[in-house]
C-alpha cells in the first residue's frame, strides 16, 4: 500500500495562487456524498482526495416529488430536484464543521441565474474551510426555459466568469454532456477562468412502467448515471483534455481501478465517484490503494505520467471532433 | 423546506436509546439456511459479524448485494429488514419475497452462498417505558420486522396482539413463527382464512385495547390503517408507528433519493426512517 514511492498528489488549480491541491485524485462527486458528514461512519472520508457537495441552490428547495430514483442497465436515472437548505443554510452548518478537516470540500454551486451564481460564489469567498467551487452549469433536472446554461458555449462563459470576478478560490466547471459541442464549451469556460473542468455530469433519460404505462421517475425525465454512461464519459473527457491546458476532473460510471485508469489514460488528472459510492462506499479508498499499488506495479512513479496516455501523439485519429465520420471510416476499414 | 439540523447522523439515529451499536460497513455474509414461507417466499439465514446480531433492533435494515461480482444489474443494493436475530448463533434471518430482479436473486441463494452486505442501517421501533399493551398490523412481507418486534417485546413480558394481511391464505405467516404467548389473528382477501377482507378491519376493536401500534406493509394499507384507527383515538393515542418502504440508492442519507415527506420537511427514509410515527408523515 502507502510506500511513499509513489506521487498521487494533484493540484487541480495551478494557475490559482490558492491552489487545489489534491493528497490523491479519487473525490467524491456532487450528489452522491452528502456534505462529507453522511459517510463520516463508514468511510474514512479524510483519506479522500476530496469531496463535492450536494448541489446548493440560492434558496432552499424541498426538491422534486417521489420517486426520485429508478434503476436501468448498468446505470440509474435521479431526479432529486435539488433537495439543499439553499446557500445561507449551507453556510450557516458546514465550513464551521469542514475547517477542521483534512480532506479539502469542494462546493457544488447551482442556480438559474448569473447573478445567483456570483451571489453565491460571493458568500462563499469568504467562509472558512471550503477548498473550491464547483460550477454546475448542466443540472438536467432544473428547467430554466427549456434549455441549459451548459448546452451554450456563450451561457457556459457567463457564468464561469461572473464566479471568477467575485472570487479568488479553485473554480471548477461541471460540464453538461447534453451540450452540443463539448469542446467550444470547455475552452469558452476555460477562456472565461476555470481553474479546472469536470465532466461529464448525467445524461437526461427517461424510463416508462409499461404496466401503469406512465414514467416511473414522478419528473418524468432525470440524470442518468453508472456505468452505462462511461464510454461517453470517457469519449467526452478525451476530446475535451486534447484541447484545454487547464486540469480536467473526470467521471460518469467509475467502478473500479480499471475505470479509473480510462479515465486518466485519457486526460483527467482526477476523477470523481458518483454512483458507485452508493453500492460500494469503501472502494473510494480501495480505489486509492488499488491506484498506488498499481502505479508501483507498472513503475510509475507519479500519477501525471499516465495523464492523457491514450492520446495519440502521432496525430493520427487526435481529433474527434467528427465522430460520425471516423465510425463509417471504421466501419469502411472493418 | 429542509431543516439540515433535523438531519441527524447515521449513526445518532441508529442509538436512539438502545445502548450501544454498531456502526455501518460493508462486510460479507454467508448464507446458512434458506427455509420455503409463506408461500413463495424465503426465510434466508447469514452470518453477520459480531456483535451485529445482539445489537440490531427491529426496524434496522441491511442493504444487499443481489447480483454477482462483475455484473452491473441490479446496480443497487436491496433493503431487507430483520425478520429475526440469533446473537448465539451470530446469524441474521430476512425474509424475501421474489417479485422483482433483486428479490428473485437472493430468494434463489443455497446455503454456501457468500452475499456483499452494507449495514446495520436505518432506525428502530420505539417502545415507550410504560407500554403494556402492543398492537402491530402486518401486510404482506411487511411482517417481517414485527416478528422481530414481537420476539423482542414478548421476552420482555409485554403483550402483544399480532394482526396480518395476506392475498390469501398460503401468503400467511405459520403461527409457529411467533412467540405462542402472542394473540395472532389473520385476514385474507379471499376469505381463505380468518377474516375475509383487509387486515385493517380487525383494527378497530384492539385500538382502545393498545397503548402503542406498530405496522408494516403496503402504503394503501396505512391509508386504511389511519381510518381504522383515528376514530377511536383518544388525543392522539395510541400512537402509531409505521415503516415506509421506499425506493433506495444510498441507504446512508446522502442522496436523498428515498425521502418522506413530513411535517418536519423531507426526511430520508434510511436514516431518519424506516420507522414513522403516522402522525408526522404528510399524506398528500
Amino acid at each position: 500500500m502507502a510506500d511513499g514511492s509513489v506521487d498521487l498528489s494533484v493540484d487541480l488549480a495551478p494557475n490559482n495562487p490558492r491552489e487545489l491541491r489534491l493528497a490523491n485524485p479519487v473525490i467524491a462527486a456532487s450528489g452522491c456524498f452528502g456534505y462529507g458528514q453522511e459517510y463520516a461512519n463508514v468511510v474514512d472520508v479524510q483519506r479522500l482526495g476530496a469531496f463535492v457537495s450536494k448541489g446548493i441552490t440560492p434558496r432552499p428547495r424541498s426538491g422534486n416529488p417521489m420517486p426520485r430514483i429508478a434503476e436501468t442497465p448498468a446505470g440509474m436515472l435521479n431526479a432529486i430536484g435539488l433537495q439543499n437548505p439553499g446557500i445561507d443554510g449551507f453556510v450557516r452548518k458546514y465550513p464551521k464543521l469542514w475547517q477542521h478537516w483534512r480532506v479539502p470540500g469542494i462546493v457544488n454551486i447551482s442556480a438559474e441565474a448569473v447573478e445567483d451564481y456570483a451571489m453565491m460564489a460571493a458568500i462563499l469567498d469568504e467562509q472558512p474551510g471550503i477548498a473550491g467551487i464547483e460550477v454546475n452549469v448542466s443540472c438536467p433536472n432544473i428547467a430554466r426555459g427549456g434549455y441549459c446554461f451548459g448546452w451554450d458555449a456563450g451561457m457556459s462563459a457567463e457564468v464561469t466568469r461572473a464566479v471568477r470576478d467575485v472570487t479568488t478560490l479553485p473554480v471548477i466547471v461541471k460540464l453538461s454532456p447534453g451540450a452540443v459541442d463539448i469542446v467550444s464549451v470547455a475552452l469558452a469556460v476555460e477562456d472565461a477562468g476555470a481553474d479546472a473542468i469536470s465532466l461529464i455530469n448525467t445524461l437526461v433519460g427517461m424510463t416508462i412502467d409499461v404496466k401503469s404505462r406512465r414514467p416511473v421517475l414522478a419528473n418524468a425525465t432525470g440524470g442518468l448515471s453508472g456505468p452505462a454512461i462511461k464510454p461517453i464519459a470517457v469519449r467526452m473527457v478525451y476530446q475535451v483534455a486534447g484541447a484545454v491546458r487547464v486540469p480536467v476532473i473526470g467521471m460518469g460510471g467509475i467502478t473500479c481501478l480499471d475505470d479509473a485508469l480510462e479515465f486518466f489514460m485519457a486526460g483527467a488528472s482526477a476523477i470523481q465517484i458518483g454512483t458507485a459510492i452508493f453500492v460500494h462506499p469503501g472502494m473510494l479508498t480501495r480505489l486509492i490503494d488499488d491506484l498506488e499499488a498499481w502505479l508501483a506495479k507498472e513503475g510509475v512513479r507519479s500519477l501525471s505520467e499516465i495523464v492523457g496516455a491514450a492520446h495519440d501523439r502521432r496525430g493520427v485519429v487526435a481529433d474527434l471532433e467528427e465522430p460520425d465520420l471516423m465510425l463509417e471510416a471504421a466501419v469502411a476499414a472493418g | 423546506m429542509v431543516n439540515l439540523d433535523l438531519i441527524p447522523s447515521a449513526y445518532t439515529e441508529i442509538v436512539r436509546g438502545e445502548g450501544p451499536t454498531v456502526r455501518p460497513h460493508e462486510f460479507a455474509s454467508e448464507v446458512v439456511a434458506v427455509e420455503p414461507v409463506m408461500g413463495d417466499s424465503v426465510l434466508l439465514t447469514m452470518t453477520v459479524p459480531s456483535p451485529m446480531a445482539a445489537e440490531v433492533r427491529s426496524g434496522h435494515f441491511v442493504d444487499v448485494l443481489c447480483r454477482l461480482d462483475g455484473s452491473y444489474d441490479p446496480l443497487l443494493r436491496r433493503p431487507y429488514s430483520f425478520f429475526r436475530a440469533d446473537s448465539r448463533a451470530g446469524t441474521v434471518t430476512l425474509l424475501v419475497r421474489p417479485f422483482g430482479r433483486g428479490s428473485t436473486w437472493l430468494a434463489a441463494r443455497t446455503p454456501g452462498t457468500i452475499l456483499d452486505v452494507l449495514g446495520p442501517l436505518g432506525n428502530t421501533y420505539d417502545i415507550a417505558p410504560r407500554s403494556r399493551n402492543l398492537l402491530m398490523v402486518a401486510g404482506g412481507v411487511g411482517v417481517a420486522p414485527l416478528v422481530m418486534l414481537a420476539d423482542q417485546t414478548v421476552a420482555r413480558g409485554l403483550n402483544v396482539t399480532f394482526l396480518m394481511g395476506s392475498a390469501d391464505a398460503a401468503g400467511l405467516l405459520a403461527p409457529t413463527l411467533l412467540p405462542s404467548a402472542v394473540e395472532y389473528l389473520v385476514a385474507t382477501d379471499d376469505g381463505s382464512k380468518g377474516h375475509p377482507g383487509y387486515v385493517t378491519d380487525l383494527v378497530p376493536e384492539y385500538v382502545r385495547w393498545a397503548d402503542q401500534i406498530f405496522a408494516c406493509g403496503p402504503e394503501p394499507m396505512y391509508r386504511s390503517l389511519r381510518n381504522a384507527v383515528n376514530p377511536h383515538r383518544i388525543a392522539g393515542k395510541p400512537r402509531v408507528q409505521l415503516s415506509m418502504e421506499r425506493t433506495m440508492a444510498c441507504g446512508l442519507g446522502a442522496c436523498l433519493g428515498c425521502v418522506v415527506e413530513t411535517r418536519h420537511g423531507m426526511q430520508t427514509s434510511c436514516v431518519q426512517g424506516p420507522v414513522y410515527d403516522m402522525d408526522e408523515i404528510l399524506w398528500g
